[in-house]
């Protein structure tokens, strides 16, 4: 008998410990939603698609977060970039009209600035908190507007903070991103349109913007680390863009690799790949080399998930920056010096020729070394219109048109002029000339004459 | 075998409303006057059964399949013909996968109509034609009784000619005869006696004209979406034609075929080394050329005929030794590049050309000699790697195209298969990978792969690094070893 008392008392007191904690949970939720909760944006842009060869206007929804008293939004690259026409709508449901300040592919993370003239409220401005100091396990929020469903909370655990994505995944703007920072992945239910919404702990400080998801699976969500959108909307807010430095050099965890390259146990990072005319290439750089320090610090990529800090460290360089490189080669140590050149962008401006049936790109750096082209000159064909004048002349999504009637593209401001002169003048036949891969080609397109009558009756 | 007869299915539909269309009207113009009971004794004489075992490499895996064919002995010593399409295709199919798509005949059984089975050995081949060829092994002395084909035999439009197809194996008699007419003498885009009624399930078989007199075999028109290209194996396009244009495939042509029997491996075609595309009528406009048709010149392979002809970038070609080439759109670029081929390494050919200048547009003659075309994917020397369970091959002039490399800069072999879960698989390999290195030591062709890893065989070291170029990009694999 006194042995069944002491269970059931133990029982009483055990339950109400666990009413006692879980209500001091609760409050810590409630706490952390009232203080992020407020900022929170209902984001609707319409951006621009160019795949198809013409330039489709499309509505999207996704998240933000208020994160300066000036009404500036942070959110992903991918639900506003360079939208616009922006309307967010704010926790209390008024909507405000907003407007595309700048962005960063790599990062995946745009700013907009809402235009608060006719907004009778006052704005609430989340705190942003120290992602590095975050824990596998702790409880966080994530709120957003999930299937454009907006003012969302989900609740669930960070369950790994550095998780490694290769940097081949590519935005639907075309520019590969992810390659300067890890992801904190997390069990709250994150769906499309929680896209640029904050992951939240229980102070109420935002450690992650949500970017990502796993289709076909449940309760895998990622989020960019916050220490990364600081850096990034900083930038954007001072320059209009982040600023990198480039060398040119594609690297691989070296464990693998240790005992191969004789450098078992030694940090360093190992060069896989080296750009073709990167600061790199032209200072002797190559594959197999083990990069030890960068201007006597050391670093270290054993792992994958050590490369983005690395590709970061590399790139935080002001860009015309003189690094010096210590290099362990054949198991000898070399120092290189070398200047980092400007990234810049990874995709060019996007025009579209509506005559013609085509859109396309102004050719980067980047775009010329992974298409490999000889230089940056002509333009890069982005979609063509199904049945368009380019279309049936041939004309191929990834050919870089070089000429037009026989005169030299440079650039894309030279194509647009070009363009624009004959569309004035009404041309029906072009020829371009086509570089496809490596090989030159024709193709003639027939334009359908300008209807200059009348405008259509309504 | 059953699944070659569901894939045929589709093309039956077709010819045989062709059929209802051509034929039907023609029979009460005038009967056909065949003596069967006579034909099927005298095919029975020197048709075969062949019965082989084909193996599909598709890169990571490989199917076998098994055909059963009619076949016919051409020669005293044991050469048998049979329709070889099925193994003239890993070129197209390799050009549309990018990667090496192969069949590879592993066993050869013939079953003569006496009931008499002998062991046979594939030989190759026609890409052109697509008549395989086999050769019965095991009987020295033997000596069979081959069919005899009657050349220079004049086709007429209406004259009829007879076949006998083979029927599935559990139906019995196994031979079922076949009449059909020469419905066309057609003269582009080869000369080519068309026949209109017959099925792809007869091809290669014997046509006897109403003389019983064996004047060729059933064949299809050169396919302008067969890849047989001036490049390797590289198109892009499909052909125009869905239905396959069937004919005779004449006594002189296999009068050739048949004394010197296409060899797996060895090339067959010529080539004359350029890139080109159709001159379209727009273009043709754009560049004031008055030409029905022709092909544009967009870049001449180095030390290629072209090159050494002095083919110029920019030039048109509007005939090949005086006669036009009609060809205004990109779809029907192969016949240019089939009639190249078809030519023979060796052979003189004159080209008219125009080439546009600054002012005025020259028309001239342009004299090349043909070689023989670089190897396709299909045909590059492989090496296999059993414990590491890979397949690399040569890299050949289609890889340089598609990489957009240069030959002289850029070495290595491809890989052509893995295993799946095999040690290069889980090292990280992709197929199409070019291995560039291995250990230290640089390849360049399988044979330096071959003795790398033969010192691997005998070392046997815990892990081996390759590298490796993938897209635009190298990389190190690191391939764990188990060595038995």
């Amino acid at each position: 008998m006194a042995g069944l008392t002491a269970l059931i008392l133990l029982a009483v007191v055990s339950a109400l410990g666990t009413q006692t904690a879980f209500s001091e949970l609760q409050q810590q939720i409630y706490d952390a939603r009232d203080r992020v909760l407020p900022a929170l944006v209902h984001i609707q842009p319409v951006i621009k698609n160019y795949r198809t060869g013409e330039l489709k206007k499309q509505a999207v929804v996704g998240s933000g977060l208020i994160f300066h008293p000036d009404g500036y939004v942070v959110t992903n690259y991918h639900v506003a970039g360079k939208a616009e026409r922006i309307i967010c709508t704010l926790y209390d449901k008024e909507q405000v009209p907003a407007i595309y300040v700048g962005g960063d592919p790599p990062t995946d993370i745009a700013v907009l600035k809402l235009q608060l003239d006719d907004y009778p409220g006052r704005i609430a401005v989340a705190d942003l908190g120290n992602s590095d100091s975050v824990q596998v396990g702790q409880q966080v929020l994530a709120m957003g507007s999930p299937l454009s469903l907006s003012r969302t909370v989900s609740a669930g655990v960070i369950s790994t903070k550095d998780r490694f994505f290769s940097s081949d995944y590519r935005l639907p703007s075309g520019e590969r991103t992810g390659r300067y920072n890890l992801w904190i992945q997390t069990d709250a239910a994150i769906n499309p349109g929680n896209s640029g919404g904050p992951l939240v702990d229980l102070s109420g400080r935002v450690i992650g913007i949500n970017s990502r998801a796993t289709f076909f699976a449940n309760n895998l969500g990622f989020a960019i680390p916050i220490n990364i959108v600081k850096e990034t909307t900083a930038a954007i807010l001072e320059h209009g863009k982040v600023s990198r430095s480039w060398i040119g050099v594609q690297c691989q965890a070296l464990q693998e690799l240790e005992d191969y390259f004789g450098a078992a146990g030694t940090p360093g990072v190992l060069i896989a790949s080296v750009d073709p005319g990167s600061p790199a290439d032209i200072n002797f750089l190559k594959a197999g080399d083990i990069i030890m320090a960068i201007d006597g610090e050391p670093v270290s990529a054993r792992f994958l998930e050590e490369l983005p800090a690395f590709y970061k460290r590399i790139a935080s360089h002001r860009p015309g920056s003189k690094i010096t490189l210590r290099v362990l080669r054949d198991e000898n140590e070399y120092e290189f010096s070398l200047v980092t050149k400007e990234l810049g962008d990874l995709q060019g401006e996007d025009f579209e020729c509506s005559d013609w049936g085509l859109t396309v790109k102004a050719i980067t750096q980047q775009m010329q070394i992974e298409n490999q082209l000889q230089d940056t000159l002509g333009v890069y064909v982005m979609g063509v219109k199904q049945v368009g004048a380019a279309d049936v002349a041939g004309v191929r999504p990834r050919d870089v048109i070089a000429s037009i009637n026989r005169k030299t593209v440079c650039g894309l401001a030279d194509f647009i002029s070009m363009y624009n002169d004959l569309s004035a003048v009404g041309t029906t036949k072009i020829l371009l000339t086509i570089n496809r891969h490596g090989a030159i080609r024709l193709a003639a397109l027939n334009v359908d004459p300008k209807e200059d009558g009348p405008a259509h009756e309504q | 075998m059953n699944s070659r007869i569901v894939t045929r299915a589709g093309t039956l539909l077709p010819l045989s409303i062709l059929l209802m269309l051509l034929v039907l009207p023609v029979y009460g113009a005038r009967a056909q006057n065949f003596d069967f009971e006579h034909l099927d004794r005298v095919v029975r004489t020197f048709s075969v059964i062949v019965e082989m075992k084909v193996e599909l490499s598709f890169g990571t895996h490989t199917n076998e399949q098994e055909e059963r064919l009619l076949g016919t002995v051409v020669t005293e010593d044991g050469l048998v013909i049979f329709d070889g399409s099925f193994l003239a295709q890993d070129d197209a199919l390799s050009s549309f996968a990018g990667f090496a798509v192969k069949t590879t005949p592993t066993s050869v059984e013939i079953t003569a109509f006496d009931g008499e089975v002998y062991d046979a050995e594939y030989v190759g081949t026609d890409r052109f034609t697509r008549i395989g060829f086999a050769r019965i092994v095991g009987t020295d002395d033997k000596t069979f009784t081959p069919v005899r084909f009657t050349r220079n035999h004049e086709f007429k439009v209406g004259s009829w000619v007879a076949l006998y197809m083979l029927l599935p194996e559990y139906v019995n008699p196994p031979l079922a005869a076949d009449v059909g007419m020469i419905s066309a003498l057609l003269e582009a885009p080869e000369k080519f006696p068309l026949t209109v009624g017959y099925s792809v399930l007869e091809l290669a078989s014997v046509l006897f004209d109403e003389q019983l007199t064996p004047v060729g075999v059933l064949g299809s028109l050169a396919d302008p979406s067969a890849p047989q290209t001036d490049a390797g194996g590289l198109i892009e396009s499909f052909g125009e034609f869905d239905i396959p244009m069937l004919g005779v495939i004449t006594a002189e042509r296999l009068e050739k075929l048949i004394t010197d029997p296409p060899q797996r491996g060895k090339i067959d075609r010529a080539w004359l080394g350029i890139t080109l595309q159709a001159l379209t009528r727009d273009i043709a406009e754009f560049l004031e050329i008055d030409a029905s048709g022709g092909i544009i010149v967009n870049d001449v392979v180095k030390g290629s005929p072209a090159k050494k002809a002095g083919f110029r970038i920019g030039d048109v070609v509007y005939e090949i030794n005086g006669q036009p080439i009609e060809i205004d759109r990109e779809e029907r670029l192969s016949i240019f590049q089939r009639r190249i081929a078809q030519m023979g390494a060796g052979t003189s050919v004159e080209f008219s050309v125009f080439r546009p200048g600054d002012q005025v547009t020259d028309s001239l003659k342009v004299l090349a000699i043909l070689e023989a075309a670089p190897l396709a994917p299909s045909d590059a020397a492989e090496y296999e790697n059993k414990a590491l369970e890979f397949k690399v091959r040569d890299l050949v002039f289609a890889d340089y195209i598609r990489l957009n490399r240069e030959e002289e800069s850029f070495k290595g072999v491809v890989v052509s298969e893995l295993q799946r879960g095999g040690l290069a698989t889980l090292g990280g390999f992709q197929i199409g990978d070019v291995i560039q290195r291995i250990d230290n030591t640089p390849v360049r062709s399988v044979s330096d792969a071959e003795a790398v890893m033969a010192k691997f065989e005998v070392n046997r070291p815990d892990e081996v690094i390759f590298f490796v170029w993938r897209d635009n990009k190298t990389m190190f694999i690191n391939v764990k070893a188990v060595w038995e």
